[in-house]
């Protein structure tokens, strides 16, 4: 854990190196974000509410999607970069250190762009959402959880690489698939792609079950959204792992 | 910085294999390694050198327990690559020429602190061995400048200060001087052999420099579609292959044509020709008798032919 957090760091300095590009990565991807908001604002004013979602919850979605994207992708970045990284034998490495090698692999990037939806949706959170002491502990226990569902999806469809091979184009797929459903109200989907999104894409613990547990806690959603992060961890863990032993590695000139 | 006592059991390979693919389905199935051993003794420079595609990369990496083998086994400093990766990752130094282990933003010391944190070295004591590896490596200028701006060279003075900052008991170097030019190259091969000698560091460098070989190793081990070729100790593979001598004579005036019973001639330009001999079939006394006899020779040289010619004669053998 202490070599994962010397690594956070160094690579939270290796973002920052160029300060301006840092700072403008960040301001781009705030625009970015306040372009959505405008888009939903808009939308809800014309239409009041949309199967039973108000504007005030599409803020407190966003403010979810952004703070776990802003973590998951802007901290952890190599999550999403996994398959490639297994294709390109960059795993070599984190191989050669004395570490374990999955948590020294997703502390090895930052994204400073994400990192602007991290300042962006903790300050649409603060400023939007009602905090309240409740409110807050709630929200970053959403976070805490939606980032882990994220990382370990990700790192999950990344590790197919080891089996399938390619260059991590499946990894790519579900990173866009599971970032654009989790943009939208969960009950905005119904029958099998709502089943989809609770199980292969699982973006409603991201954002559709958290914001109804911000509307109104309950101890049973909260503990399908813990279920999910635990068995998707464990899921992600797992197939690294087993994929790690088939890895093959190979040489970097021959891409 | 003495050197350490040499207790451990250095690298102990057995039938050691990797096969890539299954064969199945229309997939390729390939041996990159074919049952090869060896054993290498702490405080050996052993060179593993091999063409493309040889299996050299295969096998060190299987070594410092980046790929599991298909079959075999191997032990380094007693412990099983693959399966006691994290152990053995604290004793020994990787260094890939195609790799940095650098963060290429920010300055070698910044990549030095985080090392350090890993293998778990106080900072009293990285202070005194970045202190002291500085000033062997005469890196020490460079350590507080961003890694983008250094030159090859010098980056790979950095890398070798990464790879050493724990001390470790074995140096695996895969291509190390690739990319460098011929000063630095020079400069990097007497460095590797001065960690050797001051430090007793176990060296094994795969390369397909032969160059390296000759500056750098003691003994050499020559891999080829997978299977080991020849090992045994530079010396001895130049005698084992010198079979051939190159014969140079300058004459002391322009001669029309050259004969010479036992030997080829290879060059002949007026008074400066070149001559091949196989002492196998010829001794190479006869043949000098017989140039010195026919011929009025001024000066005459006898020499052993390039080690990259035997390396490369080395390449074209099937195991």
């Amino acid at each position: 854990m202490r070599s994962a957090l010397a690594t956070l760091r160094t690579a939270f300095a290796d973002g920052q190196a160029n300060r301006a590009s840092f700072v403008f990565q960040i301001v781009l991807m705030a625009v970015n974000d306040i372009a959505w908001i405008v888009f939903w604002g808009l939308f809800f004013h014309r239409v009041g509410t949309a199967n039973g979602w108000t504007f005030h919850d599409i803020i407190v979605m966003f403010s979810l999607l952004t703070v776990v994207a802003g973590i998951g992708l802007g901290l952890f970045a190599n999550c999403r970069r996994i398959g490639r990284m297994v294709a390109d034998s960059s795993i070599d490495e984190v191989l050669i250190l004395p570490v374990r090698p999955l948590g020294q692999l997703l502390c090895r990037r930052v994204e400073p762009i994400n990192l602007g939806d991290l300042v962006f949706g903790v300050i649409l959170f603060l400023v939007a959402a009602g905090p309240t002491p409740e409110r807050i502990l709630l929200f970053g226990a959403c976070v805490l959880l939606g980032v882990c569902v994220m990382v370990a999806f990700l790192v999950w469809v990344g590790s197919f690489t080891f089996f399938v091979g390619g260059r991590g184009e499946h990894a790519d797929l579900g990173f866009n698939a599971l970032l654009l459903l989790a943009s939208y109200p969960l009950d905005f989907f119904g029958g099998p792609v709502r089943v989809l999104l609770f199980t292969i894409v699982p973006a409603a613990f991201i954002t559709g079950v958290p914001v109804s547990l911000m509307r109104h806690f309950a101890p049973g959603p909260f503990a399908l959204v813990v279920s999910a992060a635990v068995v998707l961890g464990v899921l992600a863990w797992s197939t690294f792992h087993l994929g790690l032993r088939r890895y093959a590695s190979g040489s970097l000139w021959m891409r | 910085m003495g050197e350490r006592p040499r207790l451990s059991q250095g690298i102990v390979v057995d039938e050691l294999g990797k096969t890539f693919g299954s064969g199945r389905r229309g997939s390729a199935r390939v041996d990159a390694v074919a049952g090869i051993s060896f054993h290498i003794e702490p405080g050996e420079r052993c060179a593993f050198i091999g063409p493309n595609g040889a299996g050299k990369s295969t096998s060190i990496k299987m070594l410092t327990g980046i790929l599991r083998p298909t079959s075999g086994t191997a032990t380094v400093l007693g412990l099983v690559p693959w399966e006691q990766r994290l152990t053995l990752a604290r004793r020994i130094g990787t260094l890939f020429g195609q790799r940095s282990q650098l963060w290429f933003q920010l300055t070698p010391r910044r990549t030095y602190a985080l090392l350090a944190s890993m293998y778990g070295v106080p900072g009293s004591d990285r202070d005194a061995r970045l202190a002291s590896l500085g000033e062997l490596l005469d890196a020490t200028h460079l350590y507080d400048r961003p890694v983008r701006t250094l030159s090859l060279g010098e980056r790979m003075r950095c890398e070798l200060v990464a790879s050493l900052l724990h001390e470790p008991e074995i140096l695996f170097l895969d291509e190390p001087t690739i990319g460098l030019d011929l000063v630095a190259k020079t400069r990097f091969r007497d460095l590797i052999v001065r960690i050797n000698e001051e430090q007793g560091t176990t060296i094994f460098l795969t390369s397909h420099d032969v160059s390296d070989i000759e500056r750098v190793a003691n003994r050499v081990i020559i891999i080829n579609h997978g299977r080991i070729v020849f090992d045994d100790s530079v010396q001895m593979l130049r005698q084992s292959l010198l079979k051939r001598k190159l014969i140079g004579v300058r004459f002391e005036e322009a001669v029309p044509t050259l004969r010479v019973s036992g030997a080829a001639v290879l060059t002949h330009d007026g008074a400066v020709a070149q001559l091949e001999v196989n002492t196998e079939e010829s001794p190479i006394r006869s043949v000098l008798d017989a140039l010195l006899e026919q011929y009025p020779v001024a000066d005459i040289s006898v020499e052993d032919p390039p080690l990259e010619e035997i390396v490369s004669h080395m390449y074209e053998r099937r195991p």
